[in-house]
């Protein structure tokens, strides 16, 4: 690991997303954008060359109406805890695993653009700058100023709002205190969330929101049996939902059987 | 008019003839190098890759072109460490395909990557635990050990050799060049491998991921092998068509026979291991990643035909070049040869982009991509070097010393 | 990548990953730098002429790399593993020990129009050297190179005191575009300069009596008819016109087929280098 451990507690942050509560609104990927300095897409942008660090998508049971139901599913970057498959490929060590917070932050200045990190993300939530990124005029007085754009040609990907992270760590050195204040830091989307759909939190904190659902049998994770210990954690008291984790469902498997 | 620079005992077709095909093929790289420049300058939404496509056209075609090219380093190995004396009439041809294969890689890649500007970070910074980070380390020390291989066949032209510096420097790299063609062999070993570590290391992707021998996948000996046993049948087909386009013998028979039944060996015992990997990654890799087999092949096009092609294209092509009978026959070797390489071709393009084209998720889709203009005319680009290149070399030094006798 | 690179952190792996990778730096570093070194050393100790007789011997197709008693039938099939250089060579003494005294009777070897007179030593590179009784030899180009060259445009002969070295270039000629150097046949100190109206061209003190590499006797004929072989096959590769091979042809129709701007690439040919 590149980063150096620094003085106070070892936090391992991770999520807990309740798919029952989750409207779809999509504020909490406008939230992100915003935070972030996400570039608005390049004109000739498709569905897979924007930039969507959050992204909302619609998962259906697979039934026709009258029985069909859907879920919400907030999607991003998964903060893989174990063999983090981008942090491993990396050639230049532009990925790096925080040992005092366990968020895998992306270092764009280092990123060569190779784009392997990408092909070994099984969750898909890496993002590449396939344009310059290009705001029009005057919409650079909304640029936040904690947060570095990115260049073109580098990959990119949620990282918890790191910035906010720093952030609270100031707020908590100018109060004299070792570790952050708990609840300061949360990332953008989580605050933007209407419903209080996404829950963030200290997982070695056993009274937190994420380490409570993973306790809960409601609970899930995606490609849980991949072996890179996810920090999110999905919830549903569906239980076609709490199959959409499970790889052998992906389509095209013969097993599929929601509903 | 050139006559002074075309080896001796050798005829070779007309000035202007050969501008006339320098220029086609200069008119090819033109374009190409247009279409790179495209690339460069308005950044790789030129290309069709996309975020779930983030390998396209140029890393499947790097990744043949490099197998293909493995013929320049085992052929060294071969006639330098082995001592198989009737190699030494393609050792020449071989080095310049080499090249050329390796050069057009690295500029592939060149214009691959997001920001070619940072590419010494990796060396500033290497990753050991990355597979990319091997290959770029080896690729660059191998492409200069090719680079010093060549310099020998330059400096022995008829006019180059009149300067006594460059006579006796020649000579005395020619002392040399067991070292090189070691390092050479060394080198490729582990690039070769290291790029079947790329897909074989890919948790994400349990369709590439395989189990590790040592700290390496199987992906690594694999695709070592596959590139040892291709190696030679390109060498084979390269020879064969300049002689063709020449019109005339450039080796003697006894050299495509001692390629063809290499290749046929080593194509054997790649067949066997890959049998053995695939029945082990069906059956235990693959569930214990939690997906199923069927999910790979329930794709069109990608259906489970695409496997069994694999598999013919390196099964026949190794029982034609294993039987003495056939393989003394060039209606049967060469195309034994050319669906040899076609099969590595294959091989690398299951990996990269069958890979990339399944979905992991549930809710994701699977995705098409075909390569955009510009990727395309950036690959011709590199063909179009290498035929250049080649053409010059042919013509100005001696890529078949046997070329005379025949 | 250098110990002192910020964040690089030092585990085992990149230990020995980098180790690897600055060795192969070495290796290949070392090598080139060693051949360079090496090739200056012998630059300056002249071995450049003897590498160019050499790398031209290497150059010939095997069968024009035949050992000198192939041509004369005293051996089967050899091809010659020292650069036509018989000094060292064990079978080229053991042979002469065994080969029977030479026949008084023949003077000289005369075929294709050429004389080639037999109280003379013959260098493949196509110059005669006899000994002369007071320790000096003569060297003269001999009848092929003669009518292969013509009447030199100017011809630049090496000052008297010059030291010659064995496969160095003993003198220059030009003819019309073509320039041409003669290979020298011995080693030595020049003492007298002739030139093309002469019958010789140079007078040269030697540096060793040891002459052995040079033709004599019963190996004239069969390696002049292996050189005028040779020189069909340089003419037809040159362009020149095909020639009948009945043994009529003589080397003056041949030299005349040779289109001029094939002058030089065909004597290069016949070692009579560009």
């Amino acid at each position: 690991m590149i980063s150096e451990k620094k003085p106070g507690k070892i936090c391992r942050y991770g999520m807990a997303i309740d798919l029952d509560k989750c409207t779809g609104c999509g504020a909490c990927m406008i939230a992100c954008a915003v935070e972030n300095n996400v570039p608005p897409a390049n004109p000739a942008a498709t569905d897979l060359t924007g930039i969507t660090w959050l992204r909302v998508f619609k998962v259906d049971n697979g039934e026709e109406y009258p029985r069909k139901e859907s879920v919400y599913f907030p999607m991003m970057c998964q903060q893989c805890g174990v063999e983090t498959p981008c942090y491993l490929v990396c050639p230049q060590q532009a990925v790096d695993v925080d040992p005092s917070t366990g968020i895998v932050f992306q270092m764009p200045e280092r990123c060569l653009g190779c784009r392997y990190c990408m092909a070994a993300c099984p969750y898909h939530s890496r993002y590449f700058n396939w344009w310059d990124p290009k705001w029009p005029a005057g919409m650079e007085k909304t640029l936040n100023p904690d947060v570095a754009p990115r260049m073109r040609g580098v990959v990119e990907k949620c990282n918890y709002c790191h910035g906010r992270w720093h952030a609270a760590r100031e707020r908590a050195a100018q109060a004299g205190l070792k570790d952050i204040i708990p609840g300061d830091y949360v990332p953008a989307c989580v605050e933007a969330c209407p419903a209080g759909a996404i829950e963030f939190g200290d997982l070695n904190d056993p009274a937190s929101a994420p380490a409570q659902a993973a306790k809960d049998p409601n609970s899930f994770r995606l490609l849980a049996t991949l072996g890179t210990e996810p920090k999110v954690y999905y919830r549903s008291k569906r239980p076609w939902a709490k199959r959409i984790g499970d790889p052998s469902q992906a389509p095209g498997s013969k097993e599929t059987s929601r509903g | 008019m050139d006559r002074r620079f075309i080896p001796t005992g050798v005829a070779r077709c007309s000035t202007s003839r050969f501008l006339m095909w320098l220029a086609l093929w200069a008119a090819l790289l033109a374009f190409g190098l247009y279409s790179a420049g495209l690339c460069l300058v308005e950044g790789l939404n030129q290309t069709h890759m996309n975020n779930r496509f983030a390998f396209g056209l140029w890393i499947f075609l790097d990744l043949t072109v490099i197998a293909l090219g493995a013929g320049a380093f085992f052929t060294g190995f071969l006639l330098y460490i082995l001592k198989r004396k009737e190699l030494r009439g393609v050792i020449n041809s071989a080095v310049v395909i080499g090249l050329m294969c390796y050069g057009g890689a690295m500029a592939v890649l060149g214009v691959d990557v997001g920001q070619p500007l940072r590419a010494w970070f990796t060396f500033w910074y290497p990753n050991v635990h990355s597979m990319l980070t091997e290959v770029t380390f080896c690729i660059s020390c191998y492409l200069t050990v090719l680079l010093i291989e060549y310099l020998p066949i330059v400096l022995k032209n008829r006019k180059l050799r009149q300067v006594p510096h460059f006579l006796v420097f020649e000579h005395e790299l020619h002392n040399l060049v067991y070292v090189f063609a070691g390092v050479g062999t060394f080198l490729s070993f582990f690039h070769q491998g290291s790029l079947g570590g790329l897909y074989g290391v890919l948790r994400g992707r349990p369709f590439a991921f395989r189990e590790e021998l040592g700290i390496w996948p199987t992906t690594f000996f694999l695709f070592i092998l596959s590139a040892a046993a291709v190696g030679p049948s390109f060498i084979l087909l390269t020879t064969w068509l300049v002689q063709k386009l020449a019109r005339k013998p450039l080796v003697r028979p006894a050299v495509f026979e001692s390629l063809g039944r290499i290749s046929g060996l080593l194509l054997a015992a790649y067949v066997l291991l890959k049998t053995v990997d695939t029945i082990v990654w069906l059956r235990r890799t693959t569930p214990r990643s939690g997906f199923l087999p069927a999910q790979y092949y329930a794709w069109k096009p990608f259906g489970i035909w695409l496997l069994f092609v694999e598999i013919a294209l390196f099964l026949v092509p190794m029982a034609i070049l294993l039987i003495p009978k056939l393989r003394a026959r060039t209606a049967w070797l060469v195309p034994a040869a050319a669906m040899a390489c076609c099969g590595v071709a294959l091989n690398r393009f299951v990996l990269t982009i069958q890979t990339l084209a399944l979905p992991t998720l549930s809710f994701d889709r699977f995705v098409y991509y075909l390569p955009s203009w510009q990727e395309t005319g950036t690959f011709l680009a590199v063909v179009a070097a290498g035929v250049l290149v080649y053409s010059i070399s042919f013509r100005y030094f001696v890529l078949f010393p046997e070329e005379r006798e025949l | 990548m250098l110990p002192w690179n910020y964040g690089l952190h030092w585990t085992l792996g990149t230990m020995v990953f980098l180790g690897a990778f600055y060795t192969v730096l070495v290796v290949v570093a070392t090598t080139l730098v060693s051949a360079v070194v090496r090739s200056r050393r012998s630059l300056r100790a002249g071995g450049a002429d003897g590498l160019r007789w050499r790398s031209d011997f290497h150059d010939l197709a095997a069968r024009d790399r035949a050992c000198r008693h192939q041509l004369t039938g005293e051996l089967e099939c050899r091809e010659c593993p020292n650069g036509f250089d018989c000094r060292q060579c064990d079978t080229h003494r053991a042979i002469l020990e065994q080969r029977p005294a030479p026949e008084p009777g023949a003077r000289s070897v005369e075929d294709f129009g050429m004389t080639f007179p037999l109280d003379r030593l013959y260098h493949r590179g196509h110059t005669w050297v006899r000994r002369e009784r007071n320790g000096t030899v003569t060297v003269g180009l001999d009848d092929l190179g003669r009518v292969l060259v013509g009447k030199p445009d100017s011809v630049d002969l090496p000052r008297k005191g010059h030291r010659l070295r064995l496969h160095a270039t003993a003198w220059r000629m030009r003819k019309g575009r073509a320039g041409l150097s003669v290979v020298s046949p011995v080693a030595g100190i020049v003492v007298e300069t002739g030139g093309p109206d002469q019958p010789w061209y140079l007078k040269v003190r030697p540096e060793q009596a040891d002459l052995r590499h040079l033709l004599e006797g019963i190996e004239v004929r069969p390696w002049l008819a292996r050189e005028m072989e040779r020189l069909q096959r340089a003419l037809m590769a040159a362009g020149a016109a095909p020639q009948p091979v009945d043994g009529q042809a003589t080397l003056a129709s041949l030299a005349a087929s040779c289109p001029e701007e094939c002058r030089e690439a065909v004597c290069g040919a016949m070692f009579l280098r560009p």
